[in-house]
């Protein structure tokens, strides 16, 4: 837990470098890519200016913040460690929020179809219950990407 | 780069006085009085001090000028001095835009500075709309008895998306940075503000699996009515309060009250703080949001662990249930059957060994969850999405957590009396029970005065610091502890010392069943006592005794407006005179509209009987 507090800081501390990649899964189309970099400082003062920079290039608006967080590796195996009773109980039961969580970050195509696969593949994604959040997340994210059906584009 | 941007600013710095478009902004502010608008006074959070004057209790990072902390001209000043460095207009991203509201910038003599660390944090919280979570009542720590709130930046708009991943949100919390886990030094310094305080921002992942699942605390989540531009100001706002650190006050200045101002700072016509009193309780949090028409646009509940295997074992028949309470699934079942069967199962596994699981500490817990795992998981059924079904309701519904109380009654030994009781928070086992827990009595400074018409005296009848119980009743799957403690002063009525005040400690252990979706419990504790006072005589002369002895009680809900309370205790005072105690009490409260209640209370003790009839009003 406290490791994973920490890796949670590093990801709202770390550049934006990993967030361009962010901009990827469904909701954050080909808009939020080329105006997902407008400085949202601009867009504060803006807020308050009213026009003086025209609202099209710095209203706050839809495409540039609708996109979850880094649906990177990084940010699902954070997600898995920290989330990992949960999720246990969630694959197990083939469903729940944090499949349909995981769903997006890893952008997979069909919660459903994510649950019922890896609640297929449980005991060999948690063989038994001492084994490591880092190697179940590398289990859950291995089963996922293997499955070619699941189309997931983050992993 | 740092000495380009160090150039930059020099330069920017010195034609800006050349062209003397600084005076000009200052003067213009000072004409305008901004210095004492709401929104300046809000962002910089000054407060009216005792004896006039502005005062901000912010750390002294959070101001420019020198005199900033008692100044807000001053401020206002060395702020828009700071403007002309691109360092300045990147650290007060919402005074800037505050002032630029009212100023109207010309950014050809003021350019606008880019600011890739707010750029960076803006969009890593990728706000679009924010929940205000009231995380509900959780006894087993001081900390958190009267609940808690924080913000969740929301990522999506959950109405246009059509589905809200809210677990990737950002919760934002503030909270104080304590250095103790002794409960009694965390009392005094909190309440004497000695913790720092302090913002952070964290994925609301983090907060479900801490209150719901490990503290199983439900949550409420109230959406807000809040425009991009006004989201944007807030996270502007709460980016610039960074890691400034304001002094932790547990009753007054404690995270409730830290959300609302950070709110209203960066939405001053939000109309917020002056709903809260000196006693900002977080459930009057989430009144005071009920207060601006139309700003909750949608509540939600998100049930705690308990509430969730509630939840499912509702569904199950009596054999299912019976499987549930061995922890089997035995082959009849159905697949459909074994998976709700094993679906209420690993959730009370996860209830009760829920910190052993997540520490890892706990090796048969671990086991026997994955063996259900792998159980569960070998039933090739999906389970349905739990559909919750809500408490009674929510907590901004609740009564108000102040309450006065005016009665009067007779005693067979004093005779006739009035009294008068106060307290500053929050509800007890009578008190209407809508948005608060059935069984649990959370009293903050509760007292009742009475004054003895015919002797003409009055009584400090009894006075808590706090008054806390916590019925938590028993079945097959679970069996809590039910608990009670208080400490304060109370007027003794017995041969020991009558009508002497004294200094009272009380604590009980024990045990409680339900019936009836908890409307109708019993409990039966342990208790231990000890009073002080100079007047008494206790063992071997002492000025304190000791009780102990049963205690056993009765409370039944008709309806929601009807509570009625009957409780015997017995208590043995080794050494003492008297050799023991007795009291039984019954008490009854009616709730009616407007946040009144009536109430009567009828009380059995060795001198005397008595009964007294009040109103009490809720604030």
């Amino acid at each position: 837990m406290r490791k994973a507090i920490a890796v949670a800081a590093l990801l709202l501390t770390a550049g934006s470098a990993s967030a361009a990649p962010a901009y990827g899964t469904a909701g954050c189309g080909l808009g939020s890519v080329l105006f997902g970099s407008q400085p949202g400082f601009v867009q504060v003062v803006a807020a308050t200016t009213n026009g003086i920079f025209g609202n099209q290039t710095f209203g706050i608006t839809t495409g540039t913040l609708n996109c979850g967080p880094p649906a990177t590796p990084a940010g699902a195996r954070l997600f898995i460690d920290v989330n990992r009773e949960a999720l246990a109980k969630d694959m197990a039961r083939g469903s729940g929020e944090t499949i349909a969580t995981l769903t997006q970050l890893t952008g997979c195509s069909d919660a459903k179809v994510v649950g019922a696969t890896l609640q297929k593949n449980f005991s060999s994604i948690i063989p038994n219950e001492k084994v490591s959040s880092d190697i179940v997340a590398d289990n859950v994210l291995a089963t996922l990407k293997a499955d070619k059906q699941l189309s997931c584009s983050a992993i | 780069m740092q000495a380009a941007v160090l150039i930059a600013a020099a330069f920017a710095a010195s034609a800006a006085r050349a062209d003397g478009y600084l005076p000009e902004l200052q003067a213009s502010a000072r004409e305008q009085r901004l210095a004492e608008e709401r929104g300046w006074i809000g962002l910089v959070h000054y407060e009216r001090g005792l004896f006039g004057g502005w005062h901000s209790e912010a750390s002294s990072s959070f101001f420019l000028s020198p005199r900033g902390a008692d100044d807000p001209a001053g401020e206002l000043d060395a702020t828009l001095a700071s403007f002309f460095s691109a360092d300045g207009q990147c650290r007060f991203p919402a005074r800037m835009a505050w002032l630029n509201s009212r100023l109207h910038f010309d950014f050809a003599r003021l350019p606008l500075a880019s600011c890739p660390k707010f750029e960076e944090f803006f969009g890593k919280i990728g706000a679009r709309s924010i929940t205000m979570v009231f995380s509900s009542y959780f006894l087993s720590s001081p900390a958190s008895a009267f609940g808690h709130t924080l913000l969740r930046f929301d990522r999506t708009d959950g109405a246009e998306a059509g589905k809200h991943f809210e677990l990737l949100d950002y919760g934002v919390n503030y909270s104080a940075n304590v250095d103790t886990e002794n409960a009694l030094v965390y009392a005094v310094k909190g309440l004497l503000g000695v913790f720092p305080g302090q913002f952070s921002a964290i994925p609301y992942f983090y907060k479900v699996r801490e209150y719901n699942d490990f503290e199983s605390r439900d949550l409420w989540e109230y959406d807000l009515a809040l425009t991009p531009q006004q989201v944007a100001l807030v996270v502007a706002h709460i980016f610039e309060l960074g890691a400034t650190r304001f002094p932790y006050y547990y009753i007054s200045r404690n995270c409730s009250y830290w959300l609302l101002a950070a709110l209203e700072a960066a939405v001053p016509e939000l109309d917020l703080l002056s709903h809260v009193g000196h006693v900002a309780v977080p459930a009057d949090t989430v009144k005071a949001l009920d207060s601006v028409p139309g700003l909750v646009r949608a509540v939600h509940y998100r049930p705690s662990i308990r509430s969730q295997f509630r939840r499912r074992a509702a569904e199950l028949s009596g054999p299912e249930l019976a499987q549930v309470a061995k922890l089997a699934d035995e082959p009849w079942l159905t697949p459909v059957q074994r998976a709700r069967v094993l679906d209420a199962e690993l959730d009370l596994v996860d209830l009760r060994y829920g910190r052993g699981l997540l520490l890892g500490t706990d090796a048969p817990a671990m086991k026997l969850k994955q063996d259900l795992l792998e159980r569960r998981s070998a039933v090739p059924v999906q389970s349905e999405e739990l559909k919750p079904l809500p408490p009674l309701s929510q907590p901004d519904r609740g009564h108000g957590s102040m309450r006065v109380g005016l009665g009067g009654g007779g005693s067979t030994d004093t005779g006739e009396f009035a009294i008068f009781d106060f307290r500053l928070a929050l509800h007890d086992l009578l008190d209407p029970v809508a948005g608060y827990p059935e069984l649990a009595k959370l009293e903050f400074l509760p007292m009742r005065f009475r004054y003895n018409v015919r002797a003409q005296t009055l009584w400090l009848e009894s006075a808590w610091l706090a008054d806390v119980a916590s019925v938590a009743p028993m079945d097959r799957f679970d069996q809590p502890l039910t608990w009670k403690m208080r400490a304060g002063a109370l007027t003794l009525r017995d041969a020991g010392c009558n009508g002497c005040l004294a200094g009272a400690f009380e604590t009980g252990g024990g045990a409680s069943i339900a019936f009836f979706d908890d409307k109708l419990a019993l409990l039966a504790t342990g208790d231990a006592t000890i009073v002080a006072t100079p007047h008494l005589q206790g063992p071997s002369g002492w000025p304190a005794r000791l009780g102990i002895g049963p205690s056993g009680a009765v409370r039944a809900r008709l309806g929601d407006r009807l509570v009625m309370l009957g409780s015997a205790q017995w208590q043995y005072l080794p050494g003492a005179q008297p050799r023991s105690l007795f009291k039984l009490d019954a008490s009854l409260r009616v709730a009616l509209h407007g946040d009144l209640a009536l109430s009567a209370e009828l009380c059995r003790i060795p001198f005397a009987t008595e009964l007294t009839l009040g109103v009490f009003k809720y604030f």
